[in-house]
């Protein structure tokens, strides 16, 4: 099992937010969580990269067999670890191709990889920028900063170009993209896919689940998944909405 | 402690000290008398300050009883080659660089592109011949001796550029002056003094820096005058990169004449103490300074900057941007401070200063001030103090990039909005690269 969540508990300024959740994602396999805002899916995405104000009270998180939990957010990215942000950061005056560059060397020299010199990154991010359609323009300012909301997201789906995670965790990318930017995402997110490479997608929307066919759908609400299947059941959601689901007194 | 050397920790005693030895026959430089006694009669009347006067009040001066500066009257000090300096000198050094080292013209290490017409570029001491009149008449038309410092470096300044251009005269590439320190066997102060004049419609751009050679202890004490034309443009980029124990003070008086346009920026990087005064004054309607300053306060850095603007005619606008870095036991004080003068109508003026603490032990006084008395104008100031923004942290630390490299990047990114305004691409990255060298310093 490449990623392997056991009964985890997890509170956020002593609100706890995941309440016993399970789930098990198998390499080369993609899985969509969808759920009720509020639900907790952003704070799972977050949990699993490393950040900070999240206390795991119990349960159990493995990547490939090791506890991910005590592990430093960059330590888990140089494992393959890649969170595409539902809210990307804009970092004024730190230059996008910088930032990339940097991104990139830092893991490779964490994994004992040689480092790319200027010449070879910059022949690599012209490759990885055609594939997602963005303006070059977009490399020469700082990250993210002024963006428009599209742009960020495409800048996202560069970045896990540019990466390769192991597992890749899309929080909600689909949202706000138009029909075009849509399909280049999906476009980004198909062309990682491989046997030993892993996505969650977490989405509101069965509308991108039509682009990125996913191996397995399930429903976090209340801090649990309470509900998992194939893709038919985020069919039934669309259609009925998750006030039908079991157990859903606490869902918002 | 004797009572000679209590004299000798006196700025008068450094007056005293460096008067006496001061060389006798310099060669034509009794057109610099009246300066020098003007220096020497400040000195005599004013106190060294205390944190009575306002000004100096956030200013500590208790490095002055630490060590006996030696005054350096005597040059030049030629005993370097180019390959000693190769460290300091810009990537793409300008074709036009003068050097000057402990104060003095070092000709062997300056740089002359062929003479531009109405450029004239000379040394106070006389090192690049006589010095003419049209500079002669300028020395000293703009200072002001604000306090005693000031005094002191006209009693006893040393050498320093002296550039004229005349009306409508351009130059296409940057000037540099590139001050060097050599640590001597005892702590010296020294006294550079650099006259820029643009007549009317001229336009240079000058790179000015002040450098440690070592990891010596002395004390820069310069004075810049810079007097602009109607209708010229100077871009003005400085930098202070002293060496870890230093001290350094410069004292920039500008003055403007209508319609002029002077862009400053300074990157305040080194020195154990570092102080600019940096007095603004429109003399001409229709003028723009934009006047923007990185201060870096790392581990037992002091790092200080006080700024007048004087709007005393109308219609000329002016931006200014001071941002601070700080952190273990760095220390910040900027004082700004804009005058609108009774008849400057549509002013136009926004001053801000942005602190980032990288350590709460660190500590920033910040003092912006609007002083308005006309009725029609537009001003505006802000004053923030934060500490790095942990959703950028996490970020970047989640795209791999280990924490203490996520710091740099984001402390560079602090500082980028100043240093884009430096128009010379070898000196911005200069700056770049020495920011994150002394952020690692003191980390
Ligand atoms: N720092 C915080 N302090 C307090 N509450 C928080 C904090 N972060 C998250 N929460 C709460 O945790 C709950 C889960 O939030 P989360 O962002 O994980 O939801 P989500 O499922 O991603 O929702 P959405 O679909 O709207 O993106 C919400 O009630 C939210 O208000
Ligand atoms: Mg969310």
């Amino acid at each position: 099992m490449m990623l392997s969540i056991k009964n985890l508990k997890a509170e956020v300024e002593g609100k706890e937010i995941l309440k016993g959740l399970d789930l098990q994602v198998g390499a080369g396999e993609v899985h969509a969580i969808m759920g009720p805002n509020g639900s907790g899916k952003s704070t799972l995405a977050h949990i699993l990269a490393g950040r900070d104000g999240y206390a795991v009270t119990a349960g159990e998180v493995l990547f490939n067999g090791e506890s991910l939990i005590e592990l430093a957010p960059e330590e888990r990215a140089s494992r393959g670890i890649f969170l595409a942000f539902q809210y990307p950061v804009e970092l004024p005056g730190v230059n996008n191709t910088h930032f990339l560059k940097e991104a990139l060397n830092a893991q490779r020299k964490a994994r004992g990889e040689p480092e790319l010199d200027s010449v070879a990154f910059l022949k690599l991010i012209r490759e990885k920028l055609a594939m997602v359609s963005m303006q070059p323009e977009l490399l020469k300012r700082p990250v993210n900063a002024g963006f428009s909301g599209g742009e960020k997201k495409r800048n996202e789906i560069l970045q896990m170009a540019l990466l390769e995670p192991k597992l890749a965790i899309l929080d909600e990318t689909d949202s706000g993209l138009d029909i075009d930017a849509l399909k280049t995402v999906s476009d980004g997110v198909n062309a990682l896919r491989s046997p030993d490479r892993s996505v969650i997608l977490v989405t509101h929307y069965q509308r991108l689940l039509d682009y990125i066919q996913p191996d397995f759908v399930h429903v976090l609400a209340g801090g649990k998944i309470v509900r998992s299947g194939d893709k038919g059941l985020a069919k039934e959601l669309e259609a009925k909405g998750y006030g039908w689901l079991s157990g859903q007194d606490e869902a918002a | 402690m004797n009572s000679d050397t209590q004299t000798q920790h006196d700025l008068q005693g450094i007056l005293h000290l460096g008067q006496k030895r001061m060389a006798t026959g310099m060669p034509d430089t009794d057109w610099q008398s009246v300066t020098r006694q003007r220096g020497t009669a400040g000195v005599a009347a004013m106190a060294r300050p205390d944190r009575k006067q306002e000004a100096w009040r956030y200013t500590p001066l208790g490095f002055l009883d630490q060590a006996e500066y030696q005054p350096i009257v005597e040059g030049p000090f030629d005993a370097l080659q180019l390959s000693d300096i190769e460290d300091l000198m810009l990537a793409e050094p300008p074709a036009i660089r003068l050097v000057f080292v402990n104060g003095y013209l070092a000709s062997g290490l300056c740089s002359m592109a062929k003479a531009t017409s109405g450029v004239v570029l000379s040394s106070l001491a006389g090192g690049l011949g006589e010095v003419p009149a049209a500079l002669r008449q300028q020395l000293d038309a703009i200072a002001e001796h604000n306090h005693v410092f000031a005094a002191l470096n006209s009693a006893l300044m040393s050498d320093g550029a002296l550039i004229h251009l005349a009306a409508g005269a351009r130059l296409d590439g940057p000037i540099e002056i590139l001050h060097v320190s050599v640590g001597l066997e005892q702590p010296g102060i020294c006294h550079p003094r650099h006259l820029i004049v643009l007549e009317d419609g001229a336009r240079a751009e000058v790179i000015e820096r002040y450098c440690g050679l070592g990891d010596g202890t002395y004390f820069t004490n310069a004075l810049i005058e810079v007097s602009l034309g109607s209708d010229s443009e100077l871009l003005h980029q400085r930098m202070q990169e002293e060496s870890v124990h230093a001290q350094h003070l410069s004292d920039l008086q500008v003055r403007l004449g209508a319609r002029s346009r002077y862009q400053l920026t300074l990157a305040a990087l080194g020195g154990a103490w570092s102080r600019n005064d940096v007095r603004v004054t429109f003399g001409g309607e229709g003028a723009t300074a934009q006047l923007d300053g990185l201060m870096l306060a790392g581990d037992r850095q002091f790092n200080d900057v006080h700024l007048v603007v004087r709007h005393e005619v109308p219609n000329c606008t002016s931006r200014e941007t001071f941002k601070g870095i700080l952190d273990g036991s760095g220390r910040v004080v900027f004082d700004g401070h804009i005058v609108v003068s009774r008849d400057a109508q549509k002013t136009d003026a926004v001053l801000s200063n942005r602190n980032l603490m990288l350590a709460r032990s660190a500590e920033v006084d910040t003092k912006p001030q609007l002083e308005i008395y006309a009725d029609d104008v537009k001003c505006s100031h802000g004053t923030t103090v934060g500490e790095l923004d942990p959703d950028m942290l996490f970020y970047l630390r989640s795209r791999g990039i280990p924490e203490h490299q996520a710091k740099q990047l984001l402390c560079q990114g602090f500082a980028q909005e100043v240093f884009d305004g430096m128009a010379n691409p070898a000196l911005r990255a200069r700056a770049g690269k020495l920011l994150a060298a002394r952020l690692l310093e003191s980390a």
